[in-house]
């Protein structure tokens, strides 16, 4: 990911030097003070987990229970949302879809960054004919556009939850290979490191203790970043029918399900704008963040 | 390095990018637990031995993984994609019927995409922090939020089934006769017979895909430019050429713009890609015949020659596209040829 903004449109106080007796809660709210975006992001983030973890109580009828004398029923007091094809609730599905699509998000992120950041750092560090090898694989990944790639890969393994993350596992590990391997290169000659190597210290703790953690502000900002985007590919996977099983309250198949009942609205465009403002939310936090990067970093995300 | 010697280089470096690629699209189809055998036989004739038996001798499946690499890799390099064991019609075949109709759409996506998001990233730069950057930066960023199946979908909705300006689903409307194949292209093959009713059609039908399509690239090529034209403006000669008196609009278009299009190139390569891609989550909502639809319906059949034929085309294109744009990134910047 390379440079998508490069100025900030207020100064901003990240990429100052902080004061010392600045607290991480002060330095944060001076942040989104200086970014609404990034104020209206946070706020939607809140709101949806907060949705998410309290759904159970929240919701006036079960997600998955069908009553199909109800069924196709526009938006209405008892019906907010609307009730499917199957006069399952619209709304509940809606609020229960958070349940699945963040986590989801957070586990292909968190995943595909340990083992991103694992091969990265090895192929940065030890370098050579290994580097070369590492690079070239990661390339060969990156050739496919990740939508294809996912979607072989979860229509190989068969449809369901798990096999969606490991399928977008695999495609997203490389981008952070290449972003921490990057990073290691750069730290590796800064002179801490040269001064430890000096001192006498194994190569593997200098790497694990030393240059490693020097990486990782970086790598976890760009994830940060993706997390927008994770969940929009995990949200076209279910809409393929490559996520979880039918009766699950899941976004995009809901949105599939619409498809087949173009006339009844409320089916698809409910869920549909709750995908649009998770990751509009992420997306608006990051931008924010990358607009506050000192401009060195920016360049490696 | 003159062009012709760096272009030669980078196909050399693209053949293992393209046998990795083979590579990876052949143990995504064979060594997974997905049995291609459960999924295109019925329960019944799952139960004959028989059956199961001759269908896997007829697709070669008992084989060792490395026999049927080698043979897979034999037939590509003649431009034999296998057979795709749904439509039971060579893979290639199935592609050259479908491709156009993706080519045609991708091709208006980024038209779309590159044309809007060169004039809102311009005009955001100049007018740095105004009213307009701020509407600009928000709509680009919902722009790259927006899930394209449910903006397809919406988009239908609003403006073909309610205000009714759009076209309905399809390449053209019911009943009109395709213009004579050509390019299979149907907006060109309408032009080259010279069928102005049927262009115009084509052109209705392509609008509202072709834009909701683009949607995602125009944030992307938008940010990108503004970025770009933000550096090229920061630098010194555009004070200089500000200070001999040229007009702000040569400044602007000759100076700043042609510099700041280097990164932009690199950017619009990759989004055709993903827009090949994102024609997988569209063309089912507008019933477009093209290789996103053909895409869908290997996948959930578990057709493998038909999901690693698509996926190598994509990825092939992807590669091509790339490769088109880093030589004219070289082409564009006189000091990468001077360094190499």
């Amino acid at each position: 990911m390379s440079a998508v903004s490069t100025a900030s449109p207020r100064p901003s106080t990240v990429g100052a030097p902080v004061r010392l007796q600045k607290s991480a809660a002060a330095t944060t709210w001076s942040f989104l003070r200086a970014n609404p975006l990034a104020l209206i992001g946070v706020t939607l983030v809140i709101f949806w987990v907060v949705v998410s973890l309290t759904a159970p109580w929240l919701v006036p009828f079960s997600p998955t229970q069908q009553s199909i004398p109800d069924r196709l029923q526009p938006p209405s007091a008892a019906h907010w949302f609307g009730t499917d094809q199957l006069g399952r609730d619209v709304f509940s599905r809606v609020l229960y879809g958070g349940r699945l699509s963040l986590p989801a998000g957070i586990a292909v992120i968190v995943i595909a960054g340990i083992v991103g950041t694992i091969v990265g750092a090895l192929a940065g560090y030890i370098g050579g004919w290994f580097d070369e090898v590492l690079m070239r694989v990661t390339e060969v990944f990156i050739a496919f556009p990740t939508i294809i790639l996912a979607m072989a890969i979860a229509a190989a393994l068969g449809p369901s939850l798990i096999n969606a993350i490991l399928a977008m596992v695999v495609v997203w590990w490389p981008n952070y290979a290449r972003v921490v391997r990057a990073l290691v290169l750069s730290v590796k000659s800064r002179d801490f490191v040269e001064a430890s190597a000096a001192i006498g210290t194994r190569r593997t703790r200098i790497l694990w203790r030393t240059v490693l953690p020097n990486c990782l502000a970086p790598a976890i900002v760009l994830a940060t970043i993706d997390l927008g985007n994770a969940i929009l590919i995990f949200a076209g996977l279910s809409f393929l029918g490559l996520g979880p099983p039918p009766n699950t309250p899941e976004w995009g198949r809901m949105i599939a399900d619409g498809i087949e009942y173009f006339d009844q609205w409320w089916i698809a465009a409910f869920p549909g704008l709750a995908i649009f403002t998770v990751v509009m939310a992420f997306n608006f936090i990051g931008d924010a963040i990358r607009d506050a990067l000192d401009p060195r970093l920016r360049k490696t995300l | 390095m003159p062009v012709y010697q760096y272009i030669l280089r980078r196909l050399v470096l693209t053949i293992p990018l393209l046998i990795g690629i083979t590579l990876i699209a052949f143990v995504i189809s064979h060594a997974v637990p997905a049995d291609p055998v459960t999924a295109n036989l019925g329960q019944k004739a799952m139960s004959d031995p028989e059956i199961v038996a001759a269908f896997r001798a007829e697709w070669g499946l008992d084989d060792p993984l490395a026999v049927q690499y080698g043979r897979y890799l034999g037939n590509l390099v003649q431009g034999d994609m296998g057979r795709s064991i749904k439509t039971r019609r060579a893979v290639l075949e199935d592609l050259r019927a479908y491709l156009p109709a993706t080519i045609e759409l991708a091709t208006a996506a980024i038209l779309f995409g590159v044309t809007v998001g060169l004039i809102f990233g311009v005009l955001s730069a100049l007018k740095r922090n105004s009213w307009l950057d701020h509407i600009v930066r928000v709509i680009s960023l919902l722009g790259v939020s927006v899930p394209v199946f449910w903006l397809a979908l919406l988009a239908l909705y609003i403006f073909y089934a309610w205000l009714g300006v759009a076209a309905g689903p399809g390449r053209l409307d019911v009943g009109m006769t395709p213009p004579p194949h050509a390019t299979g292209l149907y907006t060109v093959d309408a032009l080259l017979a010279g069928q102005w009713n049927v262009f115009f059609n084509a052109l209705w039908h392509l609008a509202l895909p072709a834009l909701v399509l683009g949607s995602f690239t125009t944030g992307v090529i938008t940010r990108v430019t503004r970025s770009a034209m933000l550096d090229v403006l920061s630098q010194e000669y555009m004070r200089t050429a500000h200070a001999k008196g040229l007009a702000p609009r040569v400044v602007i278009t000759q100076h700043a713009l042609r510099n700041a299009l280097i990164p932009i190139v690199t950017v619009i390569g990759f989004s055709y890609g993903n827009l090949l891609a994102g024609t997988v989550l569209t063309e089912s909502i507008f019933a477009w015949p093209g290789i996103g639809q053909y895409a869908y319906r290997a996948s959930t059949s578990l057709d493998f020659p038909a999901i690693m034929g698509v996926s190598l085309l994509i990825a092939i294109i992807f590669i091509a596209v790339n490769l088109v744009a880093d030589v004219l990134y070289f082409s564009l910047d006189p000091r990468l040829r001077a360094q190499a």
